[in-house]
């Protein structure tokens, strides 16, 4: 079991608990967080499951590959720590992970 | 042969009835109701319609649109004669193969290509220029009292706004219009050869009017998708074909959609007057009142995959190799996923409905169908008083693939 907290666009946060290997989106979406769409369910094609790293954790992370680069490209309002949460695997390296959302997604 | 029955019990089933066009949603029902899928021996596959298995299948990279990856060279040419396909040469180079119906590392590839052009903030950067359309169009209906919705309004509207997108000046976009709907005709319930022959003549045309279009932006490069993906082309990504293929699919898959859902859109808002007075006084409900008019009236309800594994769907097991038929329009009324699914609600939050799919497939117009949509509602019920329907009871288009009202008559009263 791993830890991640989601914090909303107007800092209300909330705890999950994650197995390994499961996508920050699929832990989102199991748990009613509603700013995290997913609408293409994980196949990094449709954008809607954009977050925030933490500042504290950007830097732990493997950077974004091709794909998700282009499509962070595209989506609104992106940062240097725009990540599609459906390429995030939980992982020993991830446990305690902190990400923020977007108000909306489009 | 058509039986319209079940296998599993031998119930009716009859999506090509005037009774099923007219309101889908009771013979729906009954198809969830049974909890697993329905194997309809008129279109050879097993039907899903609750919401979960629906879901899952559509996000499942194990299942595929194309049913190549288990039939051998012959076999496949062996369908394409059955399905009498093979006399249409044009069609069957830019049409049946696409995209859409293609998997794997060739549908990454070519949806990379064209994905930039359709995401939020490309769309957004189109709002100005779809508002000043939208508003010179209402400003010639608004006088008329009475219009056609679908005709004079809806139709006018998404295919102008694509051909935008991808290049096509405005004065070839209505002749686009028809190459569109005789290309997507093939694919109707009651294809005759003379339809065929009208849908090949069609993508023939269609065909050399790209080609002449390319023609002009190879001399003179313009700020569109068409010159973007020449560019692709020349460094290799994909051959002229793909391209000719994606702008084609691009063109039809948003065309005829768009017109559907706007009119049954209206139309359930015309149905929920309530709904229809609470968006007035609070607009900013507008985004959510789209996407429940895309769960209410799904406009493209129906779609295939094939399992490339043994898998199981509703708690039931199926070889590899299996054909089954989404049908999205059922399950965005299924009372398992949303309360009240048969009410239609502006407010309705969260909504994840399946109207546009889901997973690797997932509809690439799905942001700028919103927006064609966001601003047409939005114009409308700022500049009418009063919107009301002539006809009590529409008439809905036929068939299990698509879904919209053929007319809408409407009286309007400006502002
Ligand atoms: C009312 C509007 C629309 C609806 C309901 C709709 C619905 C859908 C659905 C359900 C799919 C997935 C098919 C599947 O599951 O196999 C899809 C795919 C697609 N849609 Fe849409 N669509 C709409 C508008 C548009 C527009 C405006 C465009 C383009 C301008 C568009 C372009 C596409 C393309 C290219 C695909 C194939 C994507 C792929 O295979 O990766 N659609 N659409
Ligand atoms: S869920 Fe669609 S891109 Fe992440």
């Amino acid at each position: 079991m791993y830890r991640v907290t989601f914090i909303d666009a107007d800092g209300q946060v909330t705890e999950l608990t994650a197995q390994q290997g499961q996508s920050v989106m699929s832990v989102a979406v199991a748990n009613g967080i509603d700013q995290i769409l997913a609408e293409c369910g994980g196949s990094c094609a449709c954008g809607t499951c954009h977050c925030y790293v933490d500042d504290a954790w950007i830097g732990r992370l493997a950077p974004p590959d091709d794909s998700e680069q282009g499509m962070i490209e595209c989506l609104m309002n992106p940062t240097t720590r725009s990540r599609l949460s459906c390429q995030l695997k939980m992982s020993d390296a991830l446990d305690g992970l902190v990400v923020h959302l977007p108000r909306e997604q489009y | 042969m058509t039986a319209n029955l079940l296998a599993s019990d031998g119930q009716a089933f009859e999506p090509l009835t005037d009774a099923f066009a007219q309101n889908p949603y009771p013979a729906y029902a009954a198809l969830r109701d049974k909890g697993t899928p329905q194997f309809f021996a008129d279109f050879d596959m097993w039907l899903v319609t609750r919401f979960d298995d629906v879901a899952a299948i559509a996000r499942d990279i194990s299942m595929v649109r194309s049913p190549e990856f288990f039939m051998s060279e012959e076999e496949i040419t062996e369908q394409k004669r059955l399905q009498n396909w093979l006399d249409m040469p044009h069609h069957q180079r830019f049409v049946q193969f696409s995209m859409l119906d293609s998997d794997g590392e060739v549908h990454d590839r070519l949806r990379k290509q064209v994905f930039r052009e359709f995401t939020p903030a490309f769309i957004a950067r189109q709002r100005g220029m779809i508002e000043r359309f939208v508003e010179k169009l209402v400003d010639s209906l608004i006088g008329k009292g009475e219009i056609d919705f679908v005709e004079e309004l809806a139709a006018q509207v998404p295919g102008h706004i694509i051909g935008r997108v991808l290049g096509v000046p405005d004065e070839d976009c209505p002749q686009l219009r028809v190459w569109s709907e005789r290309v997507v005709q093939f694919f109707d319930i009651d294809r005759s050869d003379e339809r065929k022959a009208l849908a090949e003549q069609a993508t023939t045309e269609f065909y050399h009017y790209l080609l002449k279009l390319m023609a002009e932006r190879r001399r003179a490069p313009q700020e569109d998708l068409i010159t973007r993906l020449m560019a692709a082309q020349d460094a290799g990504a994909l051959n002229e074909d793909e391209l000719v293929s994606t702008c084609m699919l691009i063109l039809m898959a948003g065309h005829g959609s768009t017109i559907d859902v706007l009119g049954s859109g209206m139309h359930a808002l015309l149905r929920f007057p309530d709904q229809m007075e609470r968006l007035k006084a609070d607009p900013g409900l507008i985004h959510t009142a789209i996407q429940e008019m895309f769960r209410f009236e799904s406009p493209l309800p129906f779609f295939h995959r094939y399992s490339t594994t043994d898998c199981v769907v509703g708690g039931q097991g199926f070889p590899r190799g299996t054909k089954f038929g989404l049908l999205y329009g059922a399950a965005n009324r299924d009372p398992a996923q949303f309360e009240n699914p048969d009410t239609f609600d502006v407010g309705r939050n969260p909504n994840r409905h399946l109207a546009f799919g889901g997973g690797a497939h997932f509809c690439l117009g799905n942001h700028l169908a919103r927006l064609d949509m966001e601003v047409i509602f939005t114009t409308l019920l700022k500049r009418l008083s009063s919107i009301s329907l002539v006809d009590a009871e529409p008439q809905y288009k036929r068939g299990l693939s698509v879904r919209g009202p053929k007319v809408l008559r409407l009286a309007l009263t400006p502002a």
